[in-house]
């Protein structure tokens, strides 16, 4: 379904990634890795043909440098980073502006009856539609990213690509988003691509793990072969393993404390 | 209260402050009166008998072609702004910034200096020579901006605009200061007005920004995109680059059309979107057709307070909308400032 061979991208004539060469079928769901500055946003850039790119980078056997904007965009929509927002939209506006390429007539017309069912299935699926009607200016930022996954998923695309889709949310909203995520990746072969932080939700969410070192690839295949902890100690420069262990152990006594005593700390603090 | 019940409530006032600003003046017409003399003029019906032959004449000669003249500018500039600000995702972006208005000054420089006449246009070649060189300065700066930056990143365009600008006002400032005779008429034409203006005028400019209104208004599904930002535009499927020099075209091309027969008036393009996103949200839909009715609304009003409140002398009405549009432009940048 996508396959990317030899990429290489950047910024101002200088490249952040190196000969990126990788393969993801249908159904198949990629978590992107690596610590900051390491060409994780680039990558998702590139796929999506958003800044140009050396190497070949194929969708369906199609390459996107000859793909016109409205072909990429019927195959793949990318979720990214939230950014200001300037003017305001009602959400249901904002989530129908997904929409786009599946509007016909002139932009006078009203929006057809299927279009509007579809932006409510939308947002209807991630906890959203009860807020239609408010301004996107006056959300939080987990709801606000959660309008654009809604407006990523009106888009009906084949591939999503997400970049730090979690950023804005709590932990229940994540695990949410990351489960609807999973979910809808096993319909009709869609695909998800995701740029994660969190080694925990990328796990929960990937069939096959990317590892990104310094723009180039440090490991690439199946999550549970791929992530050890060499392999992140010396990515991340850190002991990951032990500060993970560590933060467990701490989780651990937390929970064996009696209850009345865990209250009293919450209180102390 | 439902958006097309705020749209019918503000056509009637458009209405009423079209009706006020030919009504009020040295002599004073009644509304109805006004009804009257338009009625008789277009369909022959005949006047009353206590409307004297002057008012008629002074109506319909001088303020209803300045009213309409007045409304017709103020619409172009509002839409224009309200399109420069989607595109460039910055709401204190207008076709200003790009450098139309300069442009358009030093074509207007050169027409008034040199004294240059095309044979069959007469009066319209000062408008004519402007617009084009308002149109050819962000032209200039478009080709540049996506020379130096293929992805036509908003900041590198207005970047690009801003110092255009001050290149052509310093031609301009060279200009004048070679030619000290012509110096009161360019200030004065840099400074905007609408005396004296013709029905010729309003004949001219109706079409081209009809034409420009109702070909923005065709593209307010890829405004509504690009307000979210050029990635996030082009991931939904809009074909940004193409798009976003044609909105830049249209856009200067009407505020170039509209300066270039009346001089430069600022701020009515940063007021009026403004206050239509507050009433109406941001739909362009919506938001491009009530910024024309808005932006001649407020135009009128400006040239109404410019040519009654030292009577019988007239102010420059660019003066007027600076002295309302500067703090308002502070307003606006600070409270987006809290609001960030």
């Amino acid at each position: 379904m996508l396959t990317l061979n030899n990429v290489s991208a950047g910024y101002g004539g200088v490249d952040v990634l190196t000969n990126i060469s990788l393969s993801v079928k249908e159904g198949e769901n990629l978590c992107i890795l690596g610590p900051n500055g390491c060409g994780k946003t680039t990558l998702v850039k590139a796929i999506a043909g958003l800044i140009p790119s050396k190497g070949t980078i194929q969708i369906d056997g199609k390459n996107i440098s000859k793909m016109k904007r409205h072909e990429i965009a019927s195959k793949i929509a990318v979720m990214s980073q939230i950014s200001s927002v300037y003017f305001s939209y009602t959400v249901f506006e904002t989530v129908l502006l997904g929409r786009y390429l599946h509007m016909k007539g002139n932009a006078l017309k009203e929006p057809s009856f299927n279009d509007k069912l579809y932006t409510a299935e939308c947002l209807k699926a991630v906890g959203m539609y009860e807020l239609r009607d408010r301004q996107i200016t006056t959300l939080s930022g987990g709801q606000l990213q959660r309008v654009y996954l809604a407006r990523t998923l009106a888009q009906e695309p084949s591939i999503i690509l997400l970049d730090e889709p979690t950023n804005h949310l709590d932990l229940k909203n994540q695990a949410e988003l990351i489960d609807y995520l999973k979910e809808w990746s096993k319909i009709d072969g869609h695909t998800v691509i995701g740029v994660l932080h969190d080694i925990n939700l990328a796990m929960r969410l990937a069939d096959n793990v990317l590892v990104l070192d310094n723009g180039r690839t440090a490991a690439l295949g199946k999550a549970d072969e791929v992530i050890t902890s060499n392999l992140l100690n010396k990515v991340y420069d850190m002991d990951v393993v032990g500060f993970m262990t560590d933060s467990l152990k701490r989780w651990e006594s937390f929970q064996s404390q009696p209850y009345s005593q865990v209250t009293k700390l919450r209180k102390i603090k | 209260m439902k958006l097309r019940a705020k749209a019918i409530i503000s056509i009637c006032m458009c209405i009423i402050v079209l009706l006020f600003g030919i009504g009020i003046g040295s002599i004073y017409v009644p509304p109805l009166d006004i009804l009257n003399i338009i009625l008789n003029k277009i369909f022959s019906t005949p006047l009353p008998s206590h409307i004297p032959s002057t008012s008629v004449s002074i109506l319909w000669n001088l303020r209803f072609p300045r009213a309409l003249l007045a409304f017709l500018v103020g619409g172009a500039l509002a839409v224009s702004g309200t399109v420069m600000q989607s595109v460039l995702k910055n709401p204190l972006a207008s076709s200003y910034t790009l450098g139309v208005s300069s442009g358009a000054s030093v074509g207007a420089g050169i027409v008034i200096i040199t004294g240059f006449n095309i044979p069959l246009l007469g009066m319209f070649t000062l408008p004519l020579v402007g617009l084009t060189c308002g149109l050819l300065t962000v032209f200039l700066a478009v080709s540049f901006t996506s020379r130096v930056d293929k992805n036509m990143e908003n900041n590198t365009i207005i970047l690009v605009g801003m110092v255009f600008s001050l290149f052509i006002n310093a031609v301009l400032t060279l200009m004048t200061a070679m030619s000290k005779e012509h110096l009161e008429q360019i200030a004065l034409w840099q400074m905007g007005s609408f005396a004296l203006k013709e029905w010729a005028n309003v004949f001219v400019l109706l079409p081209i920004v009809l034409l420009g209104l109702l070909l923005l208004m065709r593209y307010s599904k890829e405004l509504d995109i690009m307000t979210f930002g050029e990635e996030q535009a082009r991931s939904i499927g809009v074909d940004i680059q193409k798009i976003k020099w044609l909105l830049l075209g249209l856009s200067a091309a009407l505020t170039g059309s509209a300066i270039s027969f009346v001089g430069v008036i600022g701020f009515i393009d940063l007021i009026a979107p403004h206050v239509v996103r507050k009433i109406f949200g941001s739909s362009h839909k919506i938001v491009i057709p009530m910024s024309m009715l808005f932006g001649g609304a407020f135009m009128i009003i400006a040239d109404l307070v410019a040519r009654t409140i030292v009577s019988p002398s007239e102010l420059p009405v660019g003066s007027i909308t600076a002295l309302i549009g500067a703090p308002f432009f502070v307003y606006v940048y600070f409270s987006r400032r809290k609001a960030v």
